[in-house]
């Protein structure tokens, strides 16, 4: 089994350690370079709306990221300490409409859905947790 | 991700080269709303050197298309690698964009 752990802040600049980070992991663990390319989008879309949504006040806040692949299963666990929200409940953008119609945004929650084979959230001592899971087909 | 522009003909190609992810996507979209308010009608998005985008960048792309749509203009994209056409199809972009295969059949686009 392999582990790792990101502690990142809250700022949208983190994201580049979440791209260094997941090419480490590709190079190391042996991840195929697509799937470390879209579960590199589904943790820069849960980590945006924990930034940009999560928090009332302007102080800094940790977000943790927690990898472990095991089985060739990669399983991720997203740790924050912002109001509860369950991303997973959230309304699907209807991907059938014309340009015209198609709503600016709304798109992130639903590629995470569509990436990652399970999606779990869970609200434990205050923390909001997003479990994230991907069967790596080698 | 860098960006650079070309002019061919009467179109305006956008040669997109890199990660557009969310810390690139504000700088991006101010570049693009300027070359809009330069008033061309014919915009091509060369994505060949495109190697990641996320919401925050595919966000820009749907702004172009309805401005374009707005103004009775073209936008094309074209060349687009296999794992961001795969995000594409995800998102059902594929069906709102005009894509090419290559920049060759997005010029002939008229």
């Amino acid at each position: 089994m392999q582990k790792h752990t990101l502690r990142l802040e809250n700022k949208i600049s983190e994201l580049d350690k979440i791209r260094d980070a997941l090419e480490e992991m590709a190079a190391t663990w042996g991840l195929p370079p697509q799937v470390s390319m879209s579960v590199n989008l589904a943790l820069e879309e849960a980590f945006t709306n924990i930034v940009n949504y999560a928090y009332d006040d302007d102080e800094r806040h940790e977000i943790i990221l927690h990898f472990k692949l095991q089985d060739n299963e990669l399983h991720i666990a997203i740790r924050d300490d912002g109001r509860p929200y369950d991303p997973t409940v959230q309304d699907e953008p209807d991907i059938a409409l014309p340009a015209t119609e198609r709503p600016i945004g709304g798109l992130g929650i639903f590629l995470i859905k569509k990436i990652m084979d399970e999606v779990k959230y869970e609200r434990a001592d205050n923390m909001n947790q997003l479990i994230l899971k991907k069967h790596i087909v080698q | 991700m860098k960006h650079t522009t070309e002019t061919r003909d009467d179109h305006m190609i956008v040669f997109l080269d890199g990660r557009l992810d969310t810390t690139q996507a504000d700088a991006f979209e101010k570049a693009m709303t300027g070359l809009l308010d330069e008033g061309h009608t014919k915009i091509i998005f060369d994505c060949e050197k495109l190697n990641y985008i996320s919401s925050s960048g595919l966000r820009i792309f749907l702004i172009m298309q309805k401005k374009m749509m707005g103004v009775a203009g073209k936008f094309t994209v074209c060349s687009l690698q296999p794992a961001i056409k795969e995000i594409f199809d995800m998102s059902g972009f594929t069906m709102i964009f005009n894509i090419q295969p290559d920049l060759e059949a997005a010029l002939k686009e008229e």
